[in-house]
């Protein structure tokens, strides 16, 4: 039992807490220790680069990539995102950077939960920071790569600091003003520990804008092996396999988009095309007359196959009578 | 003077028209694009509010105007997807940070959310569900 003397401080701190600036997040997180994380993890293994100057966002990112398998320095990054005017780099260009580079850029939902689960997967995460005030900011990258929830401590690669610990409260303020903002750099094909369907279909869209084509197809295949009915990640499957000639599997990815979505104009049309391009012409001529039959906003691509087609079948009889 | 020529192109591009069958849809035949198929996705529209639904400013703005914001994101779920998608067109413009300007957007989409679930009635605009 607690006596009298002992409650009062306590209860003094708690409403300090509670009124002066709360960090609802850790609060939680610090009272119900989630069961699904160890209480402390460290991930030694990611690589340092201490960051010269202004250049944190180049720094943070390398040690990312590096963690993914991607061996880059701070240097050649920084042309890709450093604007020098602003002595920093925007959240939006280490997003495109990372996918420069090869990995999926993955936005996490502002959670420390997620966070600190994904530092338990193996995926250290870059965070923005403000370590100044709202109206006087102060902008930083750094890199989650560990946490003790007994000590109430997160593990950071910041600065000149190869492992800086940091208050979980105070890193949340920090953290929250910054507008709770965190990316992984994947390596294609490996899932986020917190994957959303929609934010990773929508990254790995993103990605295939890149034209690493073939990265950008294992990246759809993961998603679909956790979504198999995801109808943009069959699409971007049959896509990139497409690019990269693979016909077969186009069309198989296709026909799948075609059954698991019955209505999609999309799905029918890039069968037709890849049937047609197969030579398979009344297999094409079906699917085209689908698309067009569904209609919608893609209709006049839909014609356009269709026409396509009977044009080639009309050439091809021609061939074979002249022979 | 500019009659007959206006004739004669006219003249040209229906006979060329009549003869080359119909020329046009085949600028338009393509494979439709992963990213196009991506932005037509109604269901991405839907999580995006109910994302913003979730966030620290948004749950404090529905606790000042006593919403539960449970029942809140169940109404929302049953919106048709072109409500949803003027409710998602107007998140691109509330910015994380809560600046000033970004306040405004939040309390404006706030308020859009529950007008149109009925719970306040603030824009003649919308339609209440009940």
């Amino acid at each position: 039992m607690l006596t009298r003397l002992q409650t009062t401080p306590i209860a003094i701190t708690l409403a300090l807490l509670l009124t002066a600036c709360a960090a609802p997040q850790s609060r939680n997180l610090l009272r119900d220790q989630p069961a699904h994380i160890p209480s402390r993890f460290e991930l030694t293994q990611t690589p340092f680069h201490p960051q010269e100057r202004y250049q944190c966002g180049p720094a943070a990112l390398a040690m990312a990539l590096g963690a993914a398998g991607v061996d880059i320095e701070p240097e050649q990054i920084v042309p890709q995102v450093y604007l020098p005017e602003r002595q920093g780099s925007l959240q939006v260009e280490m997003l495109a950077s990372a996918r420069r580079n090869q990995t999926i850029a993955y936005e996490l939902a502002p959670v420390i939960d997620d966070l600190l689960t994904e530092v338990a997967a193996g995926n250290p995460a870059v965070v923005l920071q403000n370590l100044g005030l709202s109206w006087s900011p102060r902008w930083h990258y750094a890199v989650v790569v560990g946490y003790d929830l007994a000590a109430g401590e997160i593990l950071l690669r910041s600065g000149l600091e190869q492992r800086q610990i940091m208050r979980l409260h105070n890193f949340e303020h920090t953290w929250a003003r910054s507008g709770h903002w965190a990316m992984l750099t994947l390596p294609p094909g490996q899932l986020p520990a917190t994957a959303k369907e929609e934010t990773f279909t929508q990254a790995a869209v993103a990605f295939e804008a890149t034209g690493f084509n073939a990265s950008a197809r294992a990246t759809y295949a993961a998603a679909l092996s956790r979504w198999p009915k995801n109808f943009t990640a069959r699409m971007g499957l049959g896509n990139t396999a497409y690019a990269l000639n693979d016909l077969d599997a186009a069309a198989a990815a296709f026909r799948q988009a075609g059954i698991d979505h019955p209505d999609a104009t999309a799905a029918h049309n890039n069968l037709a095309h890849v049937l047609h391009q197969q030579q398979h012409f009344e297999e094409a001529l079906t699917s085209a007359r689908q698309a067009v039959a569904l209609g919608g906003p893609l209709e006049d691509t839909a014609r356009g196959t269709l026409a396509e087609i009977e044009a080639s079948m009309t050439t091809h009889s021609i061939q074979q009578r002249a022979r | 003077m500019k009659n007959p020529i206006k004739r004669f192109t006219s003249h040209v591009l229906i006979v060329s028209i009549l003869t080359l069958g119909s020329p046009l849809p085949y600028a338009n035949a393509a494979m439709v694009g992963t990213a196009q198929v991506a932005t037509e996705n109604a269901q991405s529209d839907r999580e995006r509010v109910l994302a913003f639904m979730e966030r620290d400013d948004m749950q404090q703005q529905f606790q000042s105007l006593g919403v539960d914001t449970q029942t809140a994101k169940q109404r929302v779920a049953a919106l048709s997807d072109a409500e949803i998608a003027s409710i998602a067109g107007k998140l691109d413009m509330a910015p994380a940070g809560a600046g000033l300007v970004g306040a405004v957007v939040t309390v404006f989409v706030v308020l859009l959310i529950t007008d149109i679930i009925g719970l306040t009635r603030v824009f003649p605009f919308t339609r209440s569900l009940r």
